[in-house]
């Protein structure tokens, strides 16, 4: 996906025909824009089944019709739309993903294998969108997506069959949609109840908005949303003192009561100027402000809030001081500053020490995880998505997690490559590689090449008694594994290490780098490096705490 | 039939209003274009049953239901994803209208309607 709008100069402003990879361009658009909106889509859902998210369930939907067509050059219109249409079809989750694989199935019959849609084509299309998706259901609730995918079609029907430019066309249905979303309340006791309006008759209107701005050439990411601003009762107001951002290193809290009615909106727009994670509660006559500022900031929403209110109390409180006696930020963590432009590493680890290490090397951002524990696409997107560059490297440090941090790449707007480290002494190996300045691609291929360097050794306990590789494991017994393969099994660790360096060849190489784990005393580990040093009296041998749970001890062999 | 205290005396409800309730959330779950009889497979020529019962079966197991609904789904929607919001709904709204908590919902596709060959 790309946010940039490199294309959007074709449609100016008259537009008669639109070719397959218009189309393409006009659905990459619409995905991004419900990417962009998800979170605001999810927001509204009333149900706590079956749609609990459905601003993700129809993004993953939308995805996974692009990615049908993403490669494609064709310039069939119908058959770009129909290679859409299933792959809708084969992503569709949740209902309002099935719902729009059916308005897209449909869309995809009345085009046909017709090379371009023009105006008449078109109101057939969403005509026809709007026939399949009905027959889908016996009992179709109103005031839902299927409302606004009708709503649309009626309206392109009896109004729009005067025009033969298709960005008036879209434009006015854009309209008739949001018109369509703020009518479903009325249709639907259960939105009104709750104050919202429908999530996937909303997602449907920001499919085509995205679409409608992408002609427009207005932008696609977060500078168009409208802040979400509302007031919540005191006592909702969320204190998430987890949800530092860098740079925003006091919460500011203020109490106040306003001189005349407050104006969300514009309170929302003026605090944003100053800070983030605002929040606005309301009391006993009297509201309740939070903010997140950056030092020197800190008083700014105090003077803010008094031009506009008398000031009750203020409470300000230095969340960087606050995380670092809660041990939550080690200081490596905040002193690494990732400039714009930079590429940035983030990478999993399986213990606290593993983690410090990394973060020495440069690493701008941990994601916690590893054998039995592998984190999901959302914790890696999330651990780099803030980051202030779109150059992202990613290493997995684990044969599971690899696939996972893949499959982060087509979601991120940014550049995102993963280099393929089954270990932490491949990941560890990279990171020396890495130079924060140099060019993206090189510095992927360099890290990438230098996996092979290291030779890794793991030492664990057998959850079961197999044979594998020609050696009989016991349960309960101490295997080690070389690369990840298993190469012995012993009573002890000692033996057990003993074993391993000389399989993989230590005596050749010039480093040992031991990481014990989380279940061993310093005591234990002492016993077992004696016999090593002793017998590796060539190389260099390194002993950290890695902290890593599962693996009494993680080698790296140079 | 299922019972429940209340201080003034005993409620009780029978399979066939569960039943109802399920068949309703069904009819309402997007890609459901019927119910299917349980005992025939062939539910297609049998779309739309009056009765609640025939395309739902509702089992007690102490206090809470199991309940098995066989459904006809239009062709060219993602059947998984049918099923398992037909599963949830009826889940929904049955813990919702009646009360009970509901164990686990069944869902057999006995069928699918073509309302459009592509």
């Amino acid at each position: 996906m790309n946010s940039s709008n490199p294309e959007g100069t074709y449609l100016t402003k008259s537009v008669l025909e639109v070719n397959g990879q218009k189309l393409k361009s006009l659905f990459n658009a619409a995905l991004i824009w419900v990417k962009v909106n998800q979170q605001r889509i999810n927001s509204l859902n009333v149900f706590p089944v079956p749609d609990g998210d459905t601003g993700t369930n129809m993004f993953l939907t939308m995805q996974s019709a692009y990615q049908e067509v993403a490669q494609s050059n064709d310039n069939n219109a119908g058959r770009v739309m129909r290679t859409i249409a299933q792959g809708a079809l084969m992503g569709a989750r949740g209902n309002s993903g099935v719902i729009l694989s059916q308005l897209l199935r449909g869309f995809a019959r009345a085009l046909d294998e017709k090379e371009q849609i023009d105006a008449p084509l078109l109101i057939k299309c969403l005509t026809e969108a709007r026939n399949t998706a009905y027959k889908g259901v016996v009992r179709p609730v109103e005031g839902t997506i299927l409302t606004v995918a009708k709503d649309i079609a009626n309206y392109a029907e009896t109004s729009l069959t005067d025009t033969n430019n298709l960005v008036q066309i879209l434009e006015a249905i854009v309209k008739e949609a949001d018109r369509s979303v703020k009518r479903t309340p009325e249709l639907l006791p259960i939105l009104k109840q709750a104050g919202v309006v429908d999530s996937g008759g909303i997602g449907l209107f920001f499919l085509l908005e995205g679409m409608l701005r992408f002609v427009k050439k207005m932008p696609l990411d977060e500078t168009g949303v409208e802040k979400h601003a509302q007031i919540v009762p005191i006592a909702d107001l969320e204190i998430l003192d987890n949800a530092i951002e860098p740079g925003q290193d006091f919460e500011v809290v203020v109490d106040f009561v306003p001189n005349s009615p407050i104006n969300i909106e514009t309170l929302y727009t003026d605090l944003a100027k100053i800070g983030t994670s605002i929040q606005i509660g309301e009391g006993d006559s009297m509201y309740r402000m939070h903010i997140h500022v950056p030092r020197n900031n800190q008083y700014m929403p105090i003077n803010y809030i008094d031009k506009i209110g008398t000031v009750q109390k203020v409470y300000i409180e230095n969340l960087i001081e606050q995380m670092r006696k809660k041990g939550t930020i080690n200081t490596q963590n905040s002193s690494i500053k990732i400039k714009e432009g930079q590429i940035a590493v983030v990478a999993v680890s399986p213990g606290e020490g593993i983690s410090k290490i990394f973060y020495s090397l440069g690493v701008a951002a941990i994601i916690p995880g590893g054998q039995t524990m592998n984190p999901s696409t959302k914790e890696i997107l999330d651990a780099f998505e803030n980051l202030p560059t779109d150059k992202i490297i990613i290493l997995p440090n684990n044969e599971n997690i690899i696939l996972t941090a893949e499959s982060t790449i087509p979601m991120s707007k940014k550049k995102v490559a993963v280099i393929p480290a089954i270990s932490v002494p491949q990941g560890l190996i990279a990171c020396l590689r890495f130079d924060p300045e140099g060019d993206y691609e090189s510095v992927i291929k360099e890290m990438t090449e230098s996996l092979g360097e290291v030779e890794t050794g793991e030492i664990t306990t057998a959850t079961r008694s197999v044979q594998i590789n020609g050696v009989d494991v016991k349960k309960g017994e101490v295997i080690a594994l070389h690369n990840g393969k298993l190469v012995d099994s012993s009573k002890n660790l000692t033996i057990a290490s003993m074993n391993l360096l000389d399989k993989i060849g230590a005596e050749k190489k010039e480093h040992i780098t031991i990481f014990y784990g989380s279940g061993l005393k310093e005591s234990q580990v002492n016993k077992i490096i004696q016999p090593i040093k002793a017998k590796y009296t060539e190389q260099e041998i390194e002993i950290h705490n890695g902290g890593q749970p599962h693996y009494q001890l993680i080698i790296a062999v140079e | 039939m299922t019972d429940k205290k209340d201080h003034l005396g005993k409620i009780t409800v029978s399979q066939h209003a569960i039943a109802t309730v399920a068949y309703q959330s069904a009819l309402e779950s997007y890609g459901v274009v019927g119910m299917a009889d349980k005992d025939i497979v062939s539910g297609l020529s049998k779309l739309l049953f009056k009765d609640p019962a025939a395309g739902v079966t509702v089992n007690f197991d102490g206090d809470s239901v199991t309940i098995d609904m066989y459904i006809v789904v239009e062709y060219g929607t993602r059947i998984s994803s049918v099923a398992s919001s037909v599963a949830n709904n009826v889940k929904f709204q049955v813990e919702k209208v009646i009360g009970i908590p509901v164990k686990s919902v069944n869902v057999h596709v006995r069928g699918l309607h073509v309302s459009n060959a592509d």
